[in-house]
């Protein structure tokens, strides 16, 4: 029930009082209906499009903020992580000698 | 006074020109032979074509042939890349070509739509001429029926083709060993979601182009490389790329493991899939092929196809594993497994 | 693809999978209701690598499983008609009725059309004036305003040629229906991404406080899915059962407004069937009086079509978390992908079919030792 996936409006009409527009969604475009976001879009900003409408716009600011506390927590994860491995390999290594 | 001028009166029958397929054109007689003449001919002619008889008389070398047949029944006829015509020379072609065989001769049955224009028909047989030209191969024989308004989606063409056996390179469905690197000579998705643009219903618009194209190039550079250790050849046509694999696993009764991160799917391609809820393992390819060669002739090999147009994106894409034979399980980007199985039967989009 | 490439990055991923590992003392029993998640979750094979900590369950989320088999069978009835193009969802083609599927009515002469969107039926409708346009508006409330619109439209244009037939369902009611039963397991939820974008989350702040289960709304993504599971096993951890939002890209706690509105002038709430699970009250949409015309059931008077569940397929336990796939005894012989007694063996990330595909894995992993 959820196949939403985000584009990026390249220009909008009115169709007979219904707000159309055309989204790109990586290379690909469709024709995609804009009336449950006429209000808060402009032609450049992000939709996620589900069946040929827009259901909301993307908060490209909140998605960012978001995303870099993620990104720095994995990567201190991944240092960890990789540290313990060298860890092991320094306690193996003196095992065998 | 109304004058009437004498010159350029002409009795209206019978119609001997028109701009499109009549049912006339189908059954045998001077339509039918001015169909062959005006429209075939010029483009396809040849000195065997030319005899037009019952049958084509062709002498072959000493040696084993191939034989391969495919209908083609793709809407719409014409389409970014390609039409109904070249893609029934390349697929007949490639099935040859995946037996390692190089391809000598194709004969060419049309059942045309009540109605076709001439332009479109006439479109085709240009390109599909070109085609075959292209992959040095003659068309030899064919046959033309006419039906009814309504049936036949425009046109149906169905290809035989027949070429040579190679003596020592027999690449084989059944041929794959653990260890064995799987490659693919391009990108994947590439046809199906051309195709797929112009599809009542589901249509978007983008610059995705089908890759029909004839690969003999192709397995020519391999057998070099590889001699007879090119195991397996196979152009992942229907099903996509997931079908064939599937295919080969069980006829080898071994497992395929295959790595997301090596697949080479254009953004276009993955975009469009995305949109409509597609894998594009599945999708339909018309210009690609899969070897499978052991592994130390991997590296050669991609870098013979690289070396060539048509294999430009060519890359490794997975090995043959002992374990969960008669399966392709999937890395994921993320480290996870995933199987992928053969479909029941079309991938349909879906919502969910 | 901007929005969507980013959150399936291998290292931000295997840093939420090790942040589980950390944060989670015990095994948690979670479910996703939602089959876009399941599709990920499936997929991406998070189940496996997740096993320890968390036990997902694959909820009744998504129109596949759930459309009740009258539905299907009223459809089929309708897509039989010779004066009736009959347009879908790809996903509906396969789901089995009664007694057979939109696929073989097609194979039988019936025109069966798929569509991407509603707007597409509609316009479908209006290119053919003399043949008659019924779509089938299937789905949660994520689709609900697509259907809702072209409905509208319909009534705005006075397109006379097209009606819809519908079945949806909602989620609040079938989450407090698996929660309220006595065999219940699920310990916290995450809430469908999309179906939040429509909706917000207010809606299920009386569960989670009723219940005390989290209730993290997340989005399509491995690492969405990973960072809602993190979120959802930091709150059974801490004891916390609230409603948290990862998908704060896309979800705000009102949802999207205008969609919200047009759902409620087209349609009101009503008892459902939902396949295998049974009637859930005021769970489904049906469409108001005013948009009667449009209504496929009463236009063409298959209104009254009642059927009965057939017994073999466990579909409700499976979806209800009860029964593993495994455990029927229909599985992988009487009921399998290539010719399915119900609808979680239909769609490849059905529970009963990604259950297929990793028994066999199994199997044959176990037998090459």
């Amino acid at each position: 029930m959820c196949l939403g996936i985000p584009g990026r409006i390249l220009d909008i009409r009115d169709d007979f009082g219904l707000s159309m527009g055309t989204v790109d969604f990586g290379g690909v475009r469709r024709d995609v209906c804009l009336a449950y976001v006429a209000d808060a879009v402009q032609p450049g900003d992000y939709v996620v499009v589900h069946v040929g409408f827009a259901i909301s716009r993307v908060d490209e600011e909140e998605a960012k903020r978001t995303y870099d506390v993620l990104k720095e927590m994995s990567q201190l994860e991944e240092l960890e992580w990789m540290s313990e491995v060298a860890d092991k390999a320094i306690e193996t290594g003196e095992r065998a000698l | 006074m109304t004058t009437i001028a004498s010159t350029g009166l002409v009795c209206p029958t019978p119609m001997t020109s028109s701009e499109r397929i009549q049912l006339g054109h189908g059954s045998g007689g001077k339509l039918s032979a001015a169909l062959v003449r005006e429209h075939f001919l010029p483009h396809f002619g040849n000195e065997v074509l030319a005899q037009l008889g019952d049958a084509a008389t062709l002498e072959l070398p000493h040696g084993r042939i191939a034989v391969s047949t495919d209908t083609f029944v793709v809407s719409p006829l014409e389409f970014p890349g390609g039409n109904i015509g070249t893609l029934a020379v390349h697929g007949t072609v490639n099935d040859l070509a995946m037996m390692g065989a190089e391809p000598r001769y194709l004969t060419a049955g049309f059942v045309l739509e009540e109605g076709l224009s001439f332009d479109v028909l006439d479109r085709i047989i240009a390109t599909m001429a070109q085609a075959a030209r292209d992959a040095d191969v003659l068309l030899v024989t064919g046959d033309t029926k006419v039906v009814e308004r309504g049936r036949a989606d425009g046109i149906y063409v169905n290809t035989t083709g027949i070429g040579m056996l190679d003596e020592v390179v027999r690449p084989g469905p059944h041929r794959a060993r653990p260890g064995d690197a799987v490659l693919v000579s391009g990108q994947l998705g590439r046809h199906g979601m051309a195709v797929m643009a112009f599809r009542e219903g589901l249509a978007f618009e983008s610059a995705i182009t089908s890759d029909t194209a004839a690969l003999v190039p192709l397995v020519r550079l391999l057998k070099e490389v590889a001699g007879e250790e090119l195991r397996v050849l196979r152009d992942p046509t229907r099903g996509g790329a997931a079908s064939a694999l599937n295919e080969i696993a069980q006829a080898s009764k071994v497992g395929i493991a295959l790595d997301e991160r090596h697949l080479p799917v254009p953004t276009d391609v993955a975009a469009a899939c995305e949109m409509l809820g597609l894998d594009p393992l599945y999708v339909a390819n018309e210009g690609v092929l899969v070897a499978f060669v052991p592994a130390p002739l991997a590296e050669r090999a991609l870098a013979a196809l690289r070396a060539h147009p048509l294999g430009a994106h060519a890359a490794r894409i997975g090995e043959v594993v002992e374990r969960h034979p008669g399966m392709v399980v999937l890395r994921t980007g993320i480290g996870g497994t995933r199987v992928v199985d053969m479909l029941p039967g079309d991938q349909l989009p879906r919502i969910c | 693809m901007r929005y969507l490439s980013e959150y399936r990055d291998p290292v931000v991923a295997r840093g939420l999978v090790t942040s589980i590992q950390k944060t989670a003392t015990r095994r948690w029993t979670m479910m996703e209701v939602c089959g876009g998640q399941t599709h990920t979750i499936v997929k991406q094979g998070l189940n496996e690598l997740l096993s320890d900590q968390v036990e997902m369950i694959h909820g009744p989320g998504c129109p596949v499983c759930v459309t009740p088999l009258e539905q299907i069978d009223k459809a089929l009835a309708l897509a039989s008609r010779p004066d009736i193009i009959f347009t879908s969802f790809g996903d509906m083609l396969r789901v089995p009725g009664s007694d057979c599927d939109l696929q073989a009515v097609r194979a039988r002469g019936g025109q069966v059309r798929i569509v991407y969107s509603p707007l597409d039926a509609l316009q479908l409708a209006r290119a053919n004036p003399d043949k008659e346009v019924v779509f089938f508006a299937v789905g949660f409330e994520t689709t609900a305003p697509a259907n809702a619109m072209a409905v509208h439209r319909a009534k705005q244009l006075g397109i006379r040629n097209f009606s819809v037939l519908v079945s949806h369902v909602t989620v609040p009611p079938a989450m407090r229906a698996i929660l309220a039963a006595p065999d219940n397991r699920v310990q916290a939820f995450l809430a469908a991404g999309h179906v939040c974008t429509v909706m917000g989350w207010t809606e299920y702040e009386p569960i989670a406080a009723q219940y005390k289960v989290p209730i993290i709304v997340t989005g399509f993504e491995p690492v969405d899915i990973l960072e809602g599971i993190a979120l959802a096993v930091t709150q059974l951890e801490e004891g916390r059962h609230e409603v948290e939002n990862q998908y704060v890209r896309a979800v705000t706690r009102q949802g999207t407004v205008p969609a919200r509105s047009l759902v409620e002038q087209v349609f009101r709430l009503a008892d459902r069937k939902w396949r295998g699970i049974g009637e859930i009250p005021m769970s489904g949409l049906v469409l108001r009086d005013e948009y009667a015309a449009w209504d496929a059931e009463t236009k063409f008077g298959v209104g009254d079509m009642t059927t009965e569940e057939s017994t073999e397929c466990r579909a409700g336990d499976v979806l209800r978390g009860q029964l593993k796939p495994h455990q029927c005894p229909a599985f992988g012989g009487k009921c399998k992908p290539e010719h399915p007694l119900g609808a979680p063996m239909v769609s490849s990330e059905g529970a009963c079919a990604a259950y297929y595909n990793y028994g066999r894995l199994r199997q044959s992993e176990v037998a090459t030792r």
